[in-house]
């Protein structure tokens, strides 16, 4: 077990293009850390890097203290998991589990009474005799587990593990690594562009976007205070409507309608009044937008807006609408943008809704919950 | 109008069958004719009209030439020189392939059209060239002779397909073994060359047949009848006053039953997909 820190990582390619720029950071011993972000963000390059499979191209990078830049994958005392699993196809799983420790020259009877041990705790054990061909997604994933775990690494890097999974069962592995992981107590980095991964396994999450740290915090916190626009959309789902408006004395106006901003989100946000006068970006997530025709939205302002379509999901509607304001885009380019512009706006109602595709609706909006940008910077205000 | 369209499907389709009874035929015949001949005497093979079943089945030809120690003697330096460079040829195109597919180099491009380029050249250009090299090298008349002149005509293409084939597996399998504490050497050794049985028996079975059928190399560079292999040894029954047919088609059929086999044997390679399970 160790701590992993990175310093001023920076990884460019051939053609200039910066994958990873100055990427700082550290991650404590035994603590799960996400890499999240879209595609392309540089996240997999940056845990390439840990796992040594990539050069670093400047930038210190410490595991257990030890400066590891210059040494091979073997010799950082690491274990991967890949997003294939990189299973050894003509080895059994108890061949492909034990491989490193045969290639470390342990004595079969330690290799087998160590794979055993690992089988058991991944139940695997009926399994050692197969080969990968005959076993299904989820068990290979254990058994790329497995062949992390037998290795007792002083860190694990994961990439996406859990991406080659049906719906189902990636709900059911992601409670299982979580709690192994919790039960091991080694540092894990994990990436993933799937953000309700992001929120729901890691002590903390960073978030990148073109190769640049954008925030490392609390799933809360950065669910809570994210500190852009970006993050803003990228964490939360559905993503956070994001829109333009202009600040009038405590109003936030836009299109035809305001908002009557409390004293509170001044107090929370000393800098909002210097934007008075000004245009700024307001984001409201689609869980703090209402029914108003409910009894839990009744309390809240209202502002008008048409249902354009209901999901219904049973334990809640997501509910697209569009109301008179222009939409900000977070810059997420794996966010599916409504091409048909029918809609400028997603909330979550309650099951009991009975709101219909097409109706003029007054929506509830909990004020107190809106989040400000800055309209040039995008930086939370 | 349905009726004219099956009546005129029906028709291509006995014409299809037509063509292709006479493709068979024509690429059948002859072996049919070599298996016949093999085992008829040379008395009947000359006899008119000729006869398409033996009349007298004999295996005098295939005791002629099982019976010679010489004529041995050119299936063994066949089975030698092909089995050499057979080994010789994969080895160095797995190694040379491994560095192709997976590593970045200088001059990598260049070295590539290089080895494509050489494919270009016809083989009896450089007959003299080889012919004058292998005498000035004092390796005239010998295996070494014939064993790397072959290679010289294997590697290239064996190395593309080498290539090719590694181009398929998943590079994270090779990552996979460096994390867990291995070198490249150890990923090529326990884990790419196992799964590439299919591509190492393709490359196998071309240079194999490359050089099992070579007969222009193989008359040049050798002249004691001791290192004559199975095409030269046919060659040599057509002698001056008499051409022993029946020997020449039993040495035939000898001489394909090796290749028969291989193919048999190695069929299995060509169809089964060794990542299976590996990734996804």
């Amino acid at each position: 077990m160790a701590e992993v820190i990175l310093e001023n990582i920076c990884k460019t390619y051939g053609n200039n293009f910066n994958a990873i720029d100055h990427l700082n950071l550290s991650v404590e011993d035994g603590e799960f850390l996400i890499l999240v972000g879209p595609s392309g963000c540089g996240k997999s390059t940056a845990l390439r890097m840990i796992a040594g499979l990539e050069d670093i191209t400047s930038g210190s990078l410490r595991i257990g203290g030890i400066d590891v830049v210059d040494m091979p994958p073997k010799d950082r005392d690491i274990a991967m998991v890949f997003q294939s699993y990189a299973l050894y196809p003509h080895m059994t799983v108890f061949e492909n589990i034990g491989f490193s420790m045969r290639l470390a020259g342990k004595p079969k009877a330690e290799r087998k009474k160590r794979v055993d041990e690992i089988a058991k705790t991944l139940q695997l054990t009926s399994l050692l005799d197969s080969k990968p061909a005959n076993l299904s997604g989820g068990q290979r994933q254990r058994v790329a587990m497995g062949r992390a775990m037998v290795r007792e690494p002083a860190a694990f890097l994961m990439d996406e593990p859990l991406s080659n999974l049906d719906a189902k069962l990636r709900v059911q592995m992601r409670a299982e690594i979580t709690s192994l992981q919790k039960q091991l107590g080694v540092t894990t980095i994990y990436v993933t562009h799937d953000q309700t991964e992001a929120m729901t396994m890691g002590d903390r999450v960073a978030v990148l976007k073109g190769g640049v740290l954008q925030q490392v915090d609390t799933p809360k916190r950065l669910y809570e205070s994210p500190v852009n626009a970006f993050v803003a959309g990228f964490i939360g789902s559905p993503s956070m409507n994001l829109f333009e408006a202009t600040l009038t004395g405590d109003d936030l106006i836009s299109g035809t309608f305001a908002v009557r901003l409390q004293d509170e989100a001044f107090i929370r946000r000393p800098g909002l009044r210097s934007y008075a006068g000004r245009k700024v970006v307001f984001g409201i997530r689609p869980e703090h937008l209402y029914d108003s025709s409910l009894e839990s939205g009744r309390k809240y302002q209202t502002i008008p807006a048409k249902v354009t379509s209901i999901e219904e999901l049973g334990s809640e509607h997501i509910v697209h609408l569009n109301i008179d304001a222009v939409r900000v885009d977070s810059g997420d380019p794996d966010a599916v943008e409504d091409f048909g512009r029918a809609s400028n706006a997603v909330a979550k109602f309650e099951p009991v809704s009975t709101v219909r595709s097409g109706s003029e609706i007054q929506l509830g909006l909990d004020d107190v919950k809106l989040h400000f940008f800055d309209p040039e910077t995008h930086l939370a205000i | 109008m349905r009726k004219r369209n099956s009546g005129k499907d029906k028709l291509i389709t006995v014409a299809l069958h037509i063509a292709l009874a006479a493709g068979l035929f024509f690429a059948a015949f002859p072996i049919y004719w070599m298996l016949s001949s093999s085992f008829k005497s040379n008395t009947e093979i000359f006899a008119l009209p000729p006869t398409i079943l033996p009349k007298a089945f004999t295996l005098e030809a295939y005791a002629a030439i099982l019976g010679d120690p010489v004529k041995l003697r050119f299936f063994f330096n066949s089975y030698f020189v092909a089995g050499a460079v057979t080994v010789l040829t994969v080895l160095i195109a797995l190694l040379a392939a491994y560095g192709f597919s997976r590593f970045n180099f200088r001059g990598k491009g260049s070295l590539n059209t290089l080895i494509i380029s050489t494919q270009t050249i016809p083989p009896i250009t450089l007959l003299i060239p080889f012919f004058g090299l292998v005498v000035s090298y004092g390796i005239f008349d010998t295996y070494v002779a014939l064993i790397l002149t072959y290679l010289v005509f294997t590697l290239p293409y064996a190395i593309l397909l080498m290539t090719g084939y590694l181009n398929t597996l998943p590079r994270d399998l090779d990552e996979a073994v460096a994390v867990d504490g291995g070198t490249s050497w150890t990923a090529l050794w326990r884990v790419i060359v196992p799964i590439s049985l299919p591509g190492i028996v393709a490359t196998s079975v071309y240079t194999f047949l490359l050089c099992w059928n070579e007969f222009l190399f193989a008359l040049t560079l050798t002249k004691s009848t001791s290192m004559r292999t199975v095409p030269i040894g046919i060659q040599l029954l057509m002698g001056q006053h008499a051409f022993e047919w029946n020997q020449m088609m039993a040495m035939s059929v000898l001489g394909s039953l090796p290749l028969l086999l291989i193919y048999l044997v190695a069929q299995r390679f060509f169809l089964a997909g060794m990542t299976a399970g590996s990734v996804k």
